[in-house]
C-alpha cells in the first residue's frame, strides 16, 4: 500500500499490520493480503516468465510460500518486497527448469514486425497499438534475467528503487545501474525490431 | 563533466523518485549537456512505449489445485510405493493406474487364462483327431456290425463325457486359481494404499488447509 492510498482508505489495514495479526493468530488476515496483491503478482509474473507459461500455478506457488512463511516473516522487511522476493524465485526456478526455451515466440513477431508503416490509415493504428504490445513484450524477453526483474518491478508494478532493493537484496546503486541498462537495451531492441517510438534521437548526420 | 555521474539521478528523475536538491542539480547540468537532455527524452518516449504493454484480462484468479500444491517429499515417497506395488503387479500381469482421482487396477489373470485355453485347446485337437482315426477304422473295417458300431459309438460318447469333465475341471481350478489371485492382489494393493494414505495423509491435510485459504480468498475478491 502507498501512502497516497492510505489517506484515501484511512481505515484500510496496512500490509504490516496484517502480517501481525496474522501471526497473532488472525488466519483471515492473509485473506486480505491476497486480495490485496494477488494481481500485482500475477501481473508481475505473466511479465517475468512469459505469456507461454502457467500465470496462475506460478502466482498460486508464490501465495502458498508466502503463507507458510509469514509466520516467520520479519517485520522490519516491507511485505511487498518479501512477497515480489518469493514471486522472483518462484519465476527463476521456473526459467531455469524450462532454460533453453524462449518464452516469446519470435515467429509470431515477425508475422507482424514491419507491417505497413508506410500507410497511416486510421484502422492500422489499432493494428499498430497492438503489435507494440507485442513488440515490447517479445523485447523485454530479450533482456538478462537481472536487468528484466528490474524493468519488470520499475516499471510496470512500480515498486519503489528501495522496495526492489529490497525484494533482490542488493544495493540501491545496483538496482538503478541494472534499469539503467535494461531500458538502454530495450530502446536498442525496439529500434532492431522496427518501433520508432522508443529510438534515441537520431545524431546530426554529416 | 562525465555525464556517467549523472545516472542514478536520470533514473530517479524519469521515475518521480529524485530528491528536490539531486532534480535541481540534474536540471543544472542538463541546461549545458545536450547529451543528458536527449538521454532524458529518449527515455521518456521508451516508456510511452512500454507503457502500450498490458496484461491480458483473462489473467485470472488463482484457481488452487491440490497438483500445485506440490508436497513433494510426501509425493516422492508415495510414488516410489507405488512404483514397487505397480511394479510388483505387473511382474503377475495387473495393472494398478490412478485415473480420475482414483485407484484402479485390473489383474493380472488374461496371460494365465490364455495359457490354459491353449493347453485345453490342444487337448481337445489331439482327442478330436483320436477320434477321427478311429471312426476311419471303424469305417474302413470289413468286419463292421450292428454290435461294433454301438461298442464305437459307446466309447465316442465316453470319451467325448470324459473331454467335458475335463474341461469342467479345468475351468473349475482356473477360477479357483483366479479368485485366489484375486484375493492376493486385493490384499497388496489395500496394503499400499492403507501405507501411502498414513504416509500422504498428514501432507495432505496441510495442503487441503493451506488450497482452502487461498481459494477463500480468492473468491472473496
Amino acid at each position: 500500500m502507498t501512502s497516497a492510498s492510505k489517506l484515501t482508505r484511512p481505515m484500510a489495514p496496512s500490509d504490516e499490520e496484517l502480517v501481525e495479526r496474522f501471526q497473532k493468530g488472525e488466519s483471515s488476515a492473509f485473506d486480505t493480503l491476497v486480495h490485496r496483491w494477488e494481481r500485482k503478482v500475477q501481473g508481475a509474473i505473466y511479465r517475468l516468465v512469459g505469456p507461454g507459461e502457467d500465470v496462475r500455478d506460478l502466482s498460486q506457488e508464490t501465495l502458498l510460500k508466502a503463507y507458510r512463511g509469514l509466520g516467520t516473516f520479519k517485520k522490519e522487511a516491507r511485505f511487498s518486497s518479501w512477497l515480489y522476493q518469493i514471486a522472483l524465485n518462484v519465476c527463476r526456478d521456473r526459467m531455469r527448469r524450462g532454460r533453453g526455451k524462449s518464452y516469446v515466440s519470435f515467429d509470431e513477431l515477425s508475422e507482424t514486425g514491419e507491417t505497413g508503416r508506410e500507410a497511416g490509415p486510421s484502422a492500422l493504428d489499432l493494428i499498430e497499438a497492438r503489435d507494440l504490445s507485442r513488440q515490447v513484450a517479445a523485447a523485454v524477453a530479450t533482456l538478462p534475467e537481472e536487468q528484466r526483474e528490474v524493468v519488470v518491478l520499475k516499471e510496470y508494478q512500480g515498486l519503489t528503487f528501495l522496495e526492489i532493493a529490497e525484494a533482490l537484496d542488493v544495493p540501491l546503486s545496483t538496482v538503478k545501474t541494472r534499469l539503467y541498462r535494461g531500458l538502454g537495451q530495450l530502446r536498442q531492441q525496439l529500434v532492431r525490431q522496427g518501433v520508432r517510438g522508443g529510438s534515441p534521437v537520431p545524431a546530426p548526420t554529416s | 563533466m562525465d555525464c556517467d555521474a549523472f545516472r542514478d539521478e536520470i533514473m530517479d528523475l524519469l521515475y518521480g523518485e529524485a530528491a528536490p536538491a539531486d532534480a535541481r542539480r540534474l536540471e543544472e547540468h542538463q541546461a549545458a549537456c545536450r547529451a543528458c537532455r536527449d538521454e532524458l527524452s529518449s527515455f521518456r518516449r521508451l516508456r510511452r512505449d512500454l507503457a502500450s504493454w498490458r496484461t491480458p484480462p483473462d489473467l485470472g484468479r488463482a484457481r488452487p489445485r491440490l497438483s500445485s500444491a506440490r508436497p513433494y517429499l510426501a509425493m516422492a515417497a508415495a510414488l516410489v510405493l507405488l512404483g514397487m506395488t505397480v511394479g510388483g503387479l505387473a511382474v503377475r500381469g495387473s495393472e494398478l493406474r490412478y485415473e480420475q482421482g482414483r485407484f484402479a487396477f485390473r489383474l493380472g489373470q488374461a496371460r494365465e487364462t490364455s495359457a490354459l485355453s491353449a493347453a485345453l485347446a490342444a487337448q481337445e485337437e489331439r482327442h478330436r483327431r483320436e477320434m477321427e482315426a478311429l471312426r476311419a477304422t471303424v469305417a474302413g473295417s470289413s468286419r463292421s456290425g450292428d454290435d461294433m458300431l454301438r461298442k464305437v459309438q459307446q466309447m465316442i460318447a465316453e470319451s467325448e463325457a470324459r473331454q467335458a469333465t475335463l474341461v469342467a475341471t479345468g475351468l473349475t481350478r482356473l477360477e479357483e486359481k483366479t479368485e485366489a489371485r484375486r484375493q492376493y492382489d486385493l490384499a497388496q494393493v489395500g496394503a499400499g494404499l492403507s501405507y501411502l494414505d498414513g504416509k500422504a495423509g498428514l501432507q495432505a491435510a496441510r495442503t487441503t488447509e493451506l488450497m482452502g485459504h487461498v481459494l477463500q480468498a480468492s473468491q472473496k475478491k
